[in-house]
C-alpha cells in the first residue's frame, strides 16, 4: 500500500509529540495481532486509529495505556522512552483509557465508582457529599441527570458508558485515549460527547480516539491512522479522508451499498399488535402495530424507556397491557411463553444477556430451543451438529474452530450467532435490540441483509437502534419514544433524522453535529 | 461486571477445561501410589473395598451437590437432612406396620426417598420463589432438621429394635454382588445417573446454563425457578440413597449422624473440579474428590508416619496442595 | 448405681425434717443434646427436674440447655437475671465458663459444677463427677485380669480435650508392668461412624490384634461392626464406657466379646441436682468435691445399672 509510506515521524520539541509509539507490535503467543505500528499525537491534537474487529486497534490502546507490554518497539512521552509499568503507572503520567467495556462494579453508586479507589477523604471518613456534587456535575456535562446515589446497575447501558468516560476523565490527564466510547450512545449523547472531546482538545490535551463511526472521525479527528489485520495500511490528515475512503482502507476493498434494497412496504393486517401497555416506572402507554413482512424500527434517546417496554411484553419485567398476536389474545409471563406464541426478543446486551460466553457455539445456537433437539431424554447431537452446520452458512458465523467458546468470538460473530439462535424458533416476530452495536462495518452490512430477509420471509421485525441512520436505512416505519411514551410515528419520505430528533427531544435542534 | 475479553485469539480456555476435568484423577493416582509406598497392605482387595465403601454416603451426596452448585446453588442442609432421614426410616423400621420384612425394607426405602424428595422440594421452592440466598435458607433448614432428630431420638439415638430386620438390612451396606459391594455399586449408579443427567439431556444443560448466567437462561425462555428447585430435589434424593446405605451400617442414627457431611461434600466437589459460583459441573470429578478425601483418611491411618495429633493438618495441607497442582496444571497448559 | 445410694443415705436423714415451705428456685444448666452421652445428661436432668419438684412443694427447677460455650454464658446470665437460689450447671468448656459462673456466685447464688472441673476451684460451692482417671484405670486393670500374658491392643481415644488425656494416661499407667502392647491409638471422636472407620482400618493394617480399648460405649459400637464386616476372630473383646442401656444389656446378657462396662453415667447431672437440692431444703451442709466411683460393671452387677426407659 501506498499510504503506508506516509507515516509521520515528527521529532521531539516544543511542538513535538506528546505520545509517540514507535514500531510497536505485540503478539499472543505465535499470532502477531500488531506489527510494527507507529502512531503519534501532539497536544491539542485528535488523532482517529480506525480499523474493523480484530485490526488491533484495542491491542495498541491497551499497549498505550500500559495494560499491556509490547511484544517490540518503543513508547516515548515527550521525546524520551518510557516503560509503562502498568495502567496505574500510566495514569501517574497522565495517560488515561476510557474503556470499550464496562467497567464498573453494579451495586455501587455512579459517585462511588467515578472515585473508586480515589476517594475524596474527609478526615477519617469518605466525604461522600463532595464526590456526589462532583460527580453531578460531571454526568450533567453529558445532559444526564441521573442521581449520581442509584447504584450502577440500574442505568441504562448508555449511562453507564457515560459514567465510566466520566470516571476516566476525573484523573489529572495530558493524554486521553477513548475506545469506541459511543458505540452505545445515541446522537444527542454522541454529540455531547464529541463536544467534551473538542473541549479537551482546546485544553491541550492530546486525544486518541478509536470508533467505527466513520462520520464521527470525520468530525472530530484531525489525522486518521488506519489499521487492518494488526497493520498500518494508512496515516493521514482528516481532511483529505472522506467516510467512503476510511471504509475502503478499513475492509480492502469497495464496500457495496451499506443496506440493502428495501423490500416494499407489505399492505394487510398486522401480525402483531399492542395497545396500551406499559412497563412499571419506564414506559407506559405505548400501542403499535406491525405487518407480516414489515420492518418497523423504534428510535429514542437513552433512557426513552424503549428496551423496558419490549422486555416487559415479553415478560421479563414488571408490567402490562394489551398484546395480540394474529388477533389472539396473548399474555407472556416470560420469554418462554412469547416464544411458544412465535415472538422473540433479541437483547441489546449480548454479552450478560443474551450468550453463554464460556459455553461453545452449539450449545449457544440450541439454548432457546433445546426441546426440538431432543431425541427420548437425550439431546440429539448429530441434530445439533447439523444445526450448527446449517447457522454457520446462513449467518455467515466466522470461526476456525467450532470448539471456541462464544467469549472469544468477535462482536459481529456474536451477533451473528445470537440471531441465529433465535431463528432456531422459527419466530414469526422477531424484535432485534441494538442489533449493530460494537461491530464492525462489514458484520453490520451482513446484519442488515439478514433483517430484510427476515422481513422477505414474511416475518414481522422490529428493530430497536440508537442508531438513526441504520433504522432510516432499513426500516419501512419509525416510531419515537420519548420519557417512556409513544410520541410519534414517520415513514416514507418523512424518516430523516431532523424529524426523528425533533421527536424524540421534544425541541428543534439546532442541527450542531446531527447529520441530515 | 463485564469483563474485558482482549483481541487475542486464545485456544487455551478449552484445553484448561479438559485439564481441570482430569486433574482430580491424577490426583487421587498419586495419592493412592502413596498410600501403596506407605503401607502394601493399602492396595489390598479388603482395603479398597473398605474405603469404596465408606466413601459412598459423601460420594453420593457430592454428585446432588454438584448439579445443586453447577446451577448456581448450594446446600448446606444435607448433613442434617441425613441424619433426620436416617432416623424417620428407623422409627419406620421399628413401627412394625408391615410384617413381610423385604417389604418392609423396601418401603422404609421408599420412604427415605420421598423424605428426601420433600427436604429437597422445601429447600428449592424457598431459595427460588421465596427469593432467598441458599446459604441462608440451607443453614435454616440444616437446623431444622437436626433438631428434629434429635426431637425424634429425644436426644439419645434411635436403633433398629428387631434383630431379624437388622440382619436383613445389614446386607445392603455389607453384602456385594459378584464381590463389588453394594455401596460400591450405588456409587457407580448416582454418578452414572448424575453424568447422564448433567451432561446428555436438555435439562443438564439448562443448569449449566442458569449457573452460568442467570440473565441468559431467562432471555432464552428457561424457567430459571424450576430448573433450581429440582436440584434441590435431586440432590434431596441423593442424600436419601446415601442414608438408605447408612442405616444399615450401623442399624442407628444419633445428633452426631451425618455431622460436617456438608462441608466434606462440597470440598469433594471443589476438588473435584466444579466452579463454586456454578455454570461448570463435573460429576466424575466429584467422586474423584470424594475418594481422594476419604483415601487422604485411610492412608494417615494406615502409615505411621504422622502422630493422631496432626492428622487433620496433613489432611487439611493434601487438599490444599492437590488443588494448587490442579491450578498449576492448568495455568501451564 | 451412686445415685441410688446416695439419695437413700439422704432419705434416711430427711425422715422426720420438716419440709421447707418458702419458695426457691434452681436453675440447671447443661449442654444441647448434641451427642448420646449429652443427651442421657438432658433426660436425666429433665426426669430429675420432675422428681424433686413432687418431692419438695417450694422447689422451682429450671433446666435449660445451650449449644455452645457462649449461648451457655448468656443462659447463666439470663438465670442470674431472674433470681435463682441454686444452680447446677454442667460446663461445655470449663475454662471459658469460669467467670460467667463466678458472677453468679458471687450474687451469693449456691453453685454446683458437674463432670467438667475448672481450673479455678473457688467458683463452686458442690462439685459432682465423674472419675476420669478412674474410667482409664478401671480399664486398665479389666485388661491385665483378663490378658494375664499379655497381648497386643487398639486404643480409639474421644476427641482431644483434657478428659480424654485424663483417661488414657490413667490406662496407661494401669497396663504398665503387664506385657500389654498398645500397637495403635486414633480419635474416633466419640463418633461411632468415626470409630467404624478408625476400627476398619486398624483391621487392615495390624493382622493380629487382641483387645479393643474405645473408652465409649457410642464408639463400641462402629467397632464392633467393623469387626463382623472383617469377620476377624483374633480379637478377644472390646471394653467400652459410660454405661449405656444397650452396652449394659450386653454386658448382662453375658457377650463375651463385652465382658465390661466402665461406668461414667450422665445421671450424674441428677445426683448434683439432688444433693443440691437437699442443701437448699434441707439445710444440710453438702458443699465439698464429690467423686462416682468408675465402677466396672460386670454381667454380675449389670442389673443394678439397666434403665429400661434411658434414651441413653
Amino acid at each position: 500500500m501506498s499510504e503506508a509510506g506516509e507515516k509521520k515521524r515528527a521529532g521531539a520539541g516544543p511542538d513535538g509529540p506528546v505520545l509517540e509509539a514507535v514500531g510497536l507490535s505485540r503478539s499472543f503467543g505465535p499470532i502477531e495481532v500488531l506489527s510494527d505500528v507507529s502512531v503519534s499525537v501532539r497536544a491539542g491534537e485528535v488523532h482517529a486509529i480506525i480499523g474493523e474487529n480484530g485490526a488491533g486497534k484495542s491491542t495498541l490502546m491497551k499497549i498505550l495505556a500500559g495494560h499491556l507490554a509490547p511484544t517490540r518497539g518503543a513508547i516515548k512521552l515527550d521525546g524520551s522512552p518510557v516503560e509503562l509499568k502498568g495502567p496505574v503507572d500510566a495514569e501517574r503520567r497522565g495517560v488515561v483509557l476510557v474503556h470499550q467495556e464496562i467497567m464498573l462494579a453494579p451495586d455501587l453508586s455512579i459517585a462511588e465508582n467515578m472515585f473508586l479507589g480515589r476517594e475524596l477523604r474527609r478526615g477519617l471518613t469518605v466525604d461522600d457529599r463532595e464526590m456526589n456534587r462532583r460527580a453531578t456535575e460531571a454526568m450533567r456535562v453529558f445532559g444526564v441527570e441521573a442521581a449520581v446515589t442509584a447504584p450502577v446497575q440500574r442505568l441504562s447501558i448508555a449511562q453507564r458508558q457515560l459514567a465510566q468516560i466520566a470516571r476516566a476523565l476525573a484523573v489529572p490527564h495530558r493524554i486521553a485515549i477513548f475506545d469506541e466510547p459511543t458505540a452505545s450512545l445515541t446522537p444527542v449523547e454522541t454529540s455531547a460527547l464529541l463536544g467534551l472531546i473538542r473541549e479537551l482538545k482546546a485544553k491541550g490535551v492530546a486525544v486518541l480516539y478509536i470508533s467505527h463511526r466513520l462520520e464521527e472521525v470525520k468530525a472530530v479527528a484531525d489525522v486518521v491512522t488506519v489499521l487492518r489485520d494488526g497493520k498500518q495500511v494508512a496515516t493521514k490528515p482528516a481532511a483529505e479522508l472522506e467516510p467512503v475512503d476510511m471504509a475502503r482502507l478499513m475492509v480492502g476493498r469497495d464496500l457495496l451499498a451499506l443496506y440493502p434494497p428495501r423490500p416494499p412496504a407489505p399492505a394487510g393486517e398486522p401480525a402483531f399488535e399492542v395497545g396500551r401497555f406499559g412497563a412499571a416506572g419506564f414506559a407506559e402507554d405505548a400501542s403499535f402495530s406491525v405487518r407480516p413482512g414489515e420492518i418497523l424500527g423504534f428510535a429514542g434517546l437513552v433512557g426513552a424507556g424503549r428496551t423496558e417496554l419490549f422486555e416487559a411484553l415479553f415478560g421479563l419485567r414488571k408490567g402490562g397491557g394489551d398484546i395480540r398476536l394474529n388477533g389472539a389474545e396473548q399474555q407472556w409471563r416470560d420469554a418462554r411463553a412469547g416464544m411458544r406464541a412465535g415472538a422473540v426478543y433479541l437483547t441489546e446486551d449480548r454479552k450478560s444477556k443474551g450468550l453463554l460466553l464460556e459455553e461453545t457455539i452449539a450449545v449457544n445456537l440450541t439454548l432457546a430451543s433445546l426441546d426440538k433437539f431432543q431425541r427420548g431424554p437425550l439431546i440429539d447431537r448429530a441434530r445439533e451438529a447439523r444445526a450448527l452446520d446449517e447457522a454457520i452458512q446462513r449467518f455467515d458465523i466466522r470461526v476456525g474452530d467450532r470448539t471456541l467458546l462464544a467469549g472469544q468470538m468477535s462482536g459481529g460473530n456474536q451477533q451473528k450467532l445470537l440471531l441465529a439462535k433465535m431463528m432456531q424458533l422459527d419466530p414469526r416476530v422477531v424484535v432485534i435490540d441494538e442489533p449493530t452495536r460494537g461491530i464492525d462495518i462489514g458484520a453490520k452490512q451482513q446484519i442488515y441483509r439478514f433483517i430484510a430477509a427476515l422481513a422477505a420471509e414474511g416475518r414481522s421485525v422490529i428493530v430497536i437502534s440508537s442508531e438513526m441512520a441504520e433504522l432510516i436505512g432499513i426500516c419501512h416505519r419509525i416510531i419515537v419514544m420519548r420519557n417512556g411514551r409513544v410520541v410519534g410515528e414517520v415513514a416514507g419520505e418523512e424518516m430523516n433524522e431532523h424529524a426523528i430528533v425533533v421527536l424524540a427531544t421534544g425541541v428543534s435542534t439546532n442541527g450542531e453535529d446531527v447529520r441530515t | 461486571m463485564t469483563q474485558a475479553v482482549g483481541e487475542a485469539p486464545a485456544a487455551a480456555p478449552r484445553r484448561r477445561m479438559s485439564v481441570s476435568a482430569v486433574a482430580p484423577f491424577l490426583a487421587l493416582a498419586l495419592i493412592c501410589a502413596l498410600g501403596a509406598l506407605a503401607n502394601p497392605r493399602f492396595l489390598s482387595f479388603d482395603n479398597l473395598t473398605n474405603v469404596l465403601a465408606r466413601s459412598t454416603f459423601i460420594a453420593t451426596i457430592a454428585v446432588g451437590q454438584t448439579l445443586v452448585i453447577t446451577g448456581g446453588g448450594l446446600d448446606l442442609s444435607v448433613g442434617a437432612m441425613a441424619a433426620f432421614i436416617s432416623g424417620l426410616t428407623i422409627l419406620f423400621l421399628n413401627s412394625g406396620l408391615i410384617d413381610n420384612m423385604p417389604l418392609l425394607i423396601v418401603s422404609a426405602m421408599v420412604l427415605a426417598l420421598a423424605v428426601g424428595a420433600l427436604c429437597g422440594l422445601f429447600n428449592g421452592l424457598t431459595t427460588t420463589i421465596g427469593k432467598i440466598e441458599p446459604f441462608i435458607v440451607t443453614l435454616g433448614t440444616m437446623g431444622i432438621f437436626r433438631s428434629l432428630l434429635t426431637w425424634l431420638a429425644q436426644g439419645g439415638s434411635i436403633t433398629i429394635r428387631n434383630t431379624d430386620v437388622r440382619a436383613a438390612y445389614r446386607q445392603v451396606y455389607f453384602g456385594d454382588l459378584f464381590g463389588v459391594p453394594y455401596p460400591v455399586l450405588l456409587i457407580l449408579g448416582v454418578a452414572v445417573a448424575g453424568a447422564f443427567i448433567l451432561y446428555a439431556t436438555a435439562y443438564g444443560r439448562h443448569v449449566r446454563a442458569v449457573g452460568s448466567n442467570e440473565d441468559v437462561a431467562r432471555y432464552s425462555g428457561i424457567s430459571v425457578a424450576r430448573v433450581r428447585t429440582i436440584t434441590y430435589v435431586l440432590q434431596g434424593l441423593c442424600v436419601a440413597l446415601a442414608v438408605i446405605v447408612y442405616v444399615p451400617r450401623l442399624s442407628s442414627a444419633s445428633a452426631a449422624t451425618g455431622l460436617g457431611w456438608e462441608l466434606t461434600a462440597i470440598t469433594a466437589v471443589v476438588v473435584g473440579g466444579t466452579r463454586l459460583k456454578g455454570g461448570v459441573g463435573h460429576i466424575w470429578g466429584t467422586i474423584a474428590g470424594a475418594l481422594i478425601l476419604e483415601v487422604i483418611g485411610n492412608i494417615m491411618l494406615l502409615s505411621n508416619l504422622v502422630s493422631e495429633y496432626l492428622i487433620g493438618a496433613v489432611q487439611g495441607a493434601i487438599i490444599i496442595i492437590a488443588m494448587l497442582a490442579q491450578r498449576g496444571m492448568s495455568a501451564s497448559r | 448405681m451412686k445415685r441410688i445410694l446416695v439419695s437413700l443415705a439422704v432419705f434416711g436423714l430427711m425422715v422426720g425434717a420438716a419440709q421447707a415451705q418458702v419458695s426457691k428456685t434452681m436453675a440447671v444448666s447443661v449442654p444441647t443434646a448434641d451427642h448420646g452421652w449429652t443427651g442421657g445428661v438432658v433426660f436425666h436432668a429433665m426426669e430429675e427436674a420432675k422428681a424433686l419438684e413432687k418431692k419438695y412443694p417450694g422447689l422451682k427447677v429450671i433446666v435449660k440447655t445451650s449449644p455452645d460455650p457462649a449461648a451457655q454464658a448468656d443462659a447463666l446470665e439470663d438465670l442470674s437475671t431472674q433470681g435463682i437460689d441454686a444452680l447446677v450447671v454442667l460446663p461445655h468448656d470449663p475454662n471459658v465458663l469460669t467467670d460467667p459462673i463466678r458472677k453468679v456466685k458471687n450474687k451469693g447464688t449456691f453453685v454446683t459444677v458437674v463432670d467438667r472441673i475448672a481450673d479455678d476451684r473457688s467458683i463452686y460451692d458442690l462439685y459432682v463427677g465423674g472419675d476420669n482417671p478412674g474410667l482409664g484405670a478401671s480399664a486398665a486393670q479389666f485388661f491385665k485380669k483378663a490378658l494375664p500374658n499379655g497381648g497386643d491392643i487398639v486404643v480409639i481415644r474421644g476427641l482431644p480435650i483434657p478428659i480424654d488425656k485424663m483417661r488414657v494416661d490413667a490406662f496407661n499407667d494401669g497396663i504398665k508392668g503387664a506385657k500389654i502392647n498398645v500397637i495403635d491409638s486414633q480419635f474416633g471422636n466419640w463418633s461411632r461412624d468415626d470409630a467404624f472407620k478408625v476400627m476398619q482400618d486398624f483391621l487392615t493394617k495390624h493382622p493380629k490384634i487382641d483387645a479393643v480399648w474405645c473408652q465409649d460405649d457410642d464408639m463400641a459400637i462402629g467397632v464392633f461392626e467393623a469387626i463382623a464386616q472383617a469377620k476377624r476372630t483374633d480379637i478377644k473383646f472390646v471394653v467400652a464406657g459410660a454405661g449405656a442401656k444397650d452396652a449394659v444389656k450386653r454386658v448382662m446378657d453375658g457377650d463375651p466379646m463385652m465382658p465390661v462396662d466402665v461406668l461414667y453415667s450422665p445421671s450424674m447431672v441428677a445426683v448434683a441436682m439432688d444433693v443440691t437440692a437437699l442443701g437448699l431444703e434441707e439445710g444440710i451442709p453438702v458443699r465439698g468435691d464429690y467423686i462416682l466411683k468408675a465402677t466396672l460393671i460386670t454381667k454380675d452387677n449389670a442389673k443394678d445399672f439397666y434403665f429400661k426407659d434411658s434414651p441413653f
